[in-house]
């Protein structure tokens, strides 16, 4: 603080215009702008500049943020897992960036699905109870194929009661998995190229407008300018009127 | 009675998330005309908005409330503001005037305001935008804090991580670059060359 101010004390000038200093430092400042009139003129520009920035407001935009909670059993309240931001859409940009994630690890299922489930077929086949070392053991009989094919052909019903059971039935589950999968992978592939074609549409729509509000915008001026111009062209031909008119009187006193 | 937002807040903390959706109806205008201001495209303000909201959400409880929540807020709206520019260094800061066109503003005019008002006025709104565009970060967000925000020197020399002082050298500086700007435009004159003609210091000095 100081009770008396020189010209160039720019931080002091600063506190003045916002009325952010203390009251005998702003009476030191008001007596020597009632004297000095290159710092009255500078407080005066800075004075002005500050009422033409209060022109500038941002766009109105649709706001309206809202946080939901999507899953309500939380050990700590606020460590919520997933957050979803309602009446918001995301931009487009994660739009197309999810779509094509989705498509990616779907291509990479149905690339890797296939031999996924081929292992676990195997695993299961080798998992039969005693089934390995009875094919490879040498002295096979009948009735001993007859009982293993009896137990699973029990084990298989067994597997279709309950379809829900983990370890599914070792031969139908590639086909039926195989098959859903594609499924899937055809949905998630038709999913996409919907969300790209409409993104698509949301551009040229886009364009379009872009396009038609430039040509308005064009056609406005283009209007201007012909008001302008026929504003001059009757400006001119009212001048030569009143030069003939002139003449005819010259030469009529003539 | 209207909640204060240190009430919100600690609702908040204790699980409430329609007490911080009554913080986002609350902040999430000035926020965004922050953003706006700062880096000067609507769209993108927007997104900076919605990802300070949600920082803060996440970061809900390790504020403490040493500091007043909107400041905390501010700080993560600038923080992201000031990442986004300078991913976005070579992009052009400000872009306007953004998808305008004269006759949609032409219907949105006030009764007694003519065309030219109008047009007067969107240029001078855009003249400032542009000259905005020219000041340095730190110069613009300390007057965008000040003018738009009504921040105090402390709150601004807070979020700036700066002294007082030089809040105080932007601010001026910021004013002094604007105020060319706005005369190189043709639009100084509009109130400050009248009567009382300012001039500069230097100038007054050599009169």
């Amino acid at each position: 603080m100081s009770t008396t101010f020189r010209c160039g004390d720019h931080a002091a000038l600063v506190g003045y215009l916002y009325d952010e200093c203390e009251r005998a430092e702003r009476d030191a400042i008001a007596a020597h702008l009632a004297v000095c009139a290159a710092c009255a003129a500078e407080m005066s520009a800075l004075d002005s500049t500050r009422i033409q920035l209060a022109s500038w407001s941002p766009p109105e935009a649709e706001l309206g943020f809202v946080i939901t909670r999507s899953e309500t059993r939380l050990a700590s309240p606020l460590s919520i897992p997933r957050l979803a931001w309602v009446a918001q859409p995301l931009p487009a940009w994660a739009q197309m960036a999810a779509a094509a994630a989705i498509f990616a690890v779907g291509l990479a299922l149905g690339i890797a699905g296939p031999s996924v489930l081929t292992q676990r077929a195997d695993s299961v086949a080798r998992d039969v109870p005693g089934g390995d070392q009875e094919g490879r053991a040498a002295g096979v009989t009948v009735a001993t194929l007859d009982a293993l094919e009896e137990r699973l052909r029990t084990e298989i019903a067994g597997l279709r009661a309950s379809p829900s059971a983990p370890s599914a039935a070792p031969a139908s589950a590639p086909a039926t998995s195989d098959g859903l999968l594609l499924a899937r992978v055809r949905a998630l592939i038709d999913e996409s190229e919907r969300r790209q074609q409409r993104e698509l549409a949301l551009r040229t729509a886009q364009v379009l407008r872009d396009f038609d509000s430039q040509r308005r915008v064009d056609l406005e001026q283009i209007q201007r300018s012909f008001g302008q111009f026929e504003g001059l062209t009757g400006a001119e031909v009212r001048e030569q009127r009143q030069m003939l008119n002139y003449l005819m009187r010259v030469s009529q006193q003539r | 009675m209207t909640s204060t937002d240190e009430d919100l807040v600690a609702r908040s903390r204790g699980g409430d998330v329609e007490s911080f959706n009554e913080l986002i109806l609350r902040w999430e205008r000035p926020i965004y005309a922050l953003a706006y201001r700062v880096i000067g495209r609507e769209e993108d303000a927007r997104d900076v908005c919605q990802e300070t909201f949600l920082r803060a959400f996440r970061a809900l409880p390790g504020f403490k409330g040493q500091a007043k929540f909107s400041s905390w807020l501010y700080r993560i709206a600038l923080n992201l503001c000031r990442d986004w520019v300078r991913r976005r260094r070579r992009a052009p800061l400000v872009e306007v005037p953004e998808g305008v066109d004269p006759l949609d503003l032409a219907a949105d005019r006030e009764p007694t305001e003519s065309i030219e008002d109008l047009v007067s006025r969107r240029e001078l709104s855009d003249a400032v935008a542009e000259a905005m565009a020219v000041l340095p970060e730190e110069q613009r967000t300390a007057i965008i804090l000040k003018e738009y925000h009504g921040m105090t020197f402390q709150e601004i020399s807070d979020l700036q991580g700066c002294p007082l002082s030089t809040v105080k050298t932007r601010l001026y500086q910021g004013l002094t670059v604007l105020r060319r700007q706005l005369e190189k435009n043709g639009l100084g004159s509009a109130l400050g060359r009248g009567k009382n003609a300012p001039v500069s210091h230097e100038e007054a000095k050599r009169v």
